[in-house]
């Protein structure tokens, strides 16, 4: 579904490369964990394939079912199924969650050619995703993300993620600010909308998150870049040694917090 | 025929060709008087002055004018300009001219007047006479003068004593298109007696896209325990150019609610003057200005605070495209003695282009010690991350950008109470926003 080629990305402003050669293939029915100390570029793999314009792409290539989605632009991008649900989600006062969501919805419906609903007919389907997440019909008319708690604003990504319904997400840190009670349900939204048709790119720090949502494929990025592959039990390996036996992996040693 | 700045023979002349000025009523022939010799003493003020520093008059001394009076009246259908709320509680104007046929008074009750200062005055109305232009304290302001000294027609409401009035006041002042720029002059009058409440809705309107010269000037009065609110929609043509002058005089527990929105006139000033007369009073001056390409929108209000006990808001938003320019300046006095004042004030500016201008000034002079004064400014531009997030979400560029927009203005919006009033307020930010995102630099 989705392959990532030999990519290479500075940052535009002033050129500082960040991604150093990122591979990865992604296909229907998977789910992924990219896991890495802080500032190894974890974050910026998932905003540049959400097209951040912050990013340059220096080289190599992003397919998303067979296409490079280099040229598009990030609403282009979310109307073919791509989503991120963002580390720091961002707080947008005065638009509320509702009006997002429903502009959202009907214009990616429009564009993938299903049917739009009407404001009563979003009513319903919005409430039934709630639930998913277990998330108070109250946060629908709040401006978006303004005075959430750091939780619930990690709830409210995965609520928008339910109401978009994408064919793959990449979720960055979704567990961080999310208390154990409150991990548990979101873990449990996350797997309920994991599907055959869908994959999702888990992105952490901590392996946390892993014990509630079971990773078919683990990667681990350092420096930029992804040093090593395997599956749940990589997961493990890390939380016991932490990333330090990996450094010989990277061509440069890591910066950042080490676990 | 006249040019403005001349302003020794202007107005003379003027006043000598204006028949219909004359006659009637006593009281008015004497304050016009009076304010033809307040202009003759004055003079148009220029960049010099300190309070025009930042804009250029140019626009309205480059041309002369003609009285509206003289020119041809050929209106379109305004009845879409009606609000439904004050289907029967409302006064038309057309070019400064009192309309009967347009206007209606019907819904309110028999104690409240609603009518025309004119015919009021002539009709031995005491209470016009009495309180016409005794609140427009503008002193040495040649634009106020101006108007009391073309007095005639305007809106006069008086609100008895106790009386609390559902039904919002329209006050529709349209001006139509003609071949030659003009002038119009427009006066109000809301008296609110003891703990009586209105809702009043003052709507300037231009029908045509031609230049003319608007001059209206507001007097407010509230006695102890008054509720007005005032909703003030500037619409004019885009070629127009509209300087207004605002005063509200307030005692004992009134309150004040008023909000001006700026979308239209190629040149607008706004001053709106809020004197508190007695200790325990709340008032709130918010704005709204919506401008784009060569337009200009100057705001100087005074909020002056002269006894204990004064809560007041100004939430003043503006929203700039093109090559637009705002101007605020925002006077907050608090007199000696004048203790316990909380006084918020916020200009904050959305600049949409590279080449839109802000000027703002907050100027405070506390003359007290037990006061809260809050102020301050901000410019910006959209905030990119909140338009990637948007964007992430599957809006386009256009539409994120038109959300955030609408975001900003909306909060204005919000706090006015009469539904069609907000609806005609929330089409107007729609129509600006697509309009400015198309053509941006
Ligand atoms: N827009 C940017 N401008 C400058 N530096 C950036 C930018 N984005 C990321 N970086 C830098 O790139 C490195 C990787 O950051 P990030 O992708 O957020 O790491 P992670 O998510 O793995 O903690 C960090 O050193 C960070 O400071
Ligand atoms: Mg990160």
């Amino acid at each position: 579904m989705l392959e990532i080629k030999n990519l290479h990305v500075v940052v535009e402003e002033d050129g500082t490369e960040i991604l150093k050669g990122v591979n990865l293939k992604i296909n229907e029915g998977e789910i992924h964990a990219i896991m890495g100390p802080n500032g190894s570029g974890k974050s910026t793999l998932a905003k540049v394939v959400a097209g951040h314009e912050a990013y340059e792409i220096t080289d190599g290539d992003i397919l998303f079912e067979g296409e490079s989605i280099l040229e598009l632009d990030p609403d282009e991008r979310a109307h073919l199924g791509l989503f991120l649900a963002f580390q720091y989600p961002v707080e947008v006062p005065g638009v509320t969650n509702k009006t997002l969501l429903r502009e959202a919805y009907n214009t990616i419906a429009k564009e993938r050619g299903r049917e739009e609903l009407d404001p009563l007919e979003f009513e319903d389907y919005v409430h039934e995703r709630l639930d998913i997440v277990e998330m108070k019909p109250e946060f629908l008319d709040r401006s978006i993300n303004a005075g959430f708690s750091g939780g619930e604003k990690k709830r409210n990504e995965i609520f928008q993620m339910a109401v978009l319904d994408p064919k793959i997400s990449f979720l960055d840190e979704t567990d961080s600010g999310l208390d154990i009670d409150a991990l548990k349900i979101v873990s449990k939204g996350i797997n309920h909308l994991a599907g055959e048709n869908n994959a999702i790119c888990l992105v952490t720090h901590y392996q946390r998150i892993l014990d509630y949502i079971v990773p078919d494929f683990v990667h681990v990025m350092l420096d930029g870049k992804i040093v090593k592959s395997g599956d749940k039990k990589l997961a493990v390996e890390l939380e016991e040694k932490g990333y330090d036996w990996l450094n010989d992996l990277a061509s440069v040693s890591v910066n950042g917090e080490q676990k | 025929m006249p040019d403005i700045k001349k302003q020794d023979t202007f107005l003379s002349d003027l006043l000598a060709k204006e028949t219909s000025l004359n006659g009637k009523s006593t009281a008015i022939k004497k304050l016009r008087q009076k304010g033809l010799e307040d202009v003759q003493k004055t003079s148009f003020p220029g960049r010099k002055d300190e309070d025009w520093r930042f804009i250029s008059l140019r626009e309205l001394y480059s041309d002369s004018y003609i009285p509206a009076s003289q020119i041809e009246v050929t209106l379109p259908d305004i009845s879409e300009l009606f609000i439904e709320e004050s289907k029967n509680a409302r006064l038309v104007f057309v070019n400064g001219r009192f309309s009967a046929d347009y206007s209606s008074t019907d819904a309110l009750p028999e104690e409240v007047t609603l009518g025309n200062i004119a015919d009021l005055s002539a009709d031995g109305e005491a209470l016009v006479d009495k309180h016409l232009n005794a609140y427009g304290d503008f002193e040495d302001d040649i634009f106020s003068s101006f108007n009391t000294a073309m007095l005639q027609d305007g809106a006069f409401i008086h609100v008895p004593k106790g009386m609390k009035v559902d039904t919002p006041v329209q006050l529709l002042f349209v001006q139509t298109d003609a071949d030659e720029p003009y002038f119009t002059t427009s006066r109000c009058l809301i008296l609110a007696e003891e703990d009586s409440e209105i809702t009043v809705v003052e709507d300037h309107v231009g029908v045509g896209e031609n230049k003319y010269f608007s001059l209206p000037v507001v007097e407010v009065n509230l006695e102890r325990g008054a509720y007005v609110k005032h909703t003030k929609i500037q619409r004019e043509s885009m070629q127009a150019i509209h300087i207004a002058r605002t005063a509200a005089h307030l005692k004992q527990h009134s309150n004040y609610e008023s909000y001006t929105i700026t979308i239209g006139a190629k040149l607008s000033r706004n001053e709106p003057r809020i004197t508190q007369l007695e200790e325990e009073v709340e008032f709130t001056v918010d704005g709204l200005v919506l401008i784009d390409g060569d337009q200009v929108s100057d705001t100087h209000s005074v909020m002056d605070h002269r006894f204990s006990h004064c809560e007041s808001h100004q939430l003043h938003k503006c929203v700039i495209n093109g090559k637009a320019h705002s101007v605020f300046n925002g006077k907050i006095f608090v007199r000696k003695d004048a203790q316990k004042i909380d006084s918020f004030q916020e200009n904050r500016n959305l600049l949409l282009s590279r080449k839109g201008l802000v000027n703002t000034k907050p100027q405070l002079e506390i003359f007290a010690d037990d006061v809260v004064c809050t102020h301050g400014a901000t410019i910006g531009h959209l905030e990119e991350d909140e338009v990637f997030y948007l964007k992430s979400r599957g809006l386009n560029d256009h539409q994120a950008r038109e959300l955030l927009t609408y975001a900003f203005a909306l909060e204005t919006i919000e706090n006015i109470t009469v539904d069609s009033v907000q609806e005609l307020l929330v089409d107007e930010v729609h129509n600006y926003t697509s309009r400015t995102l198309q053509n941006q630099d």
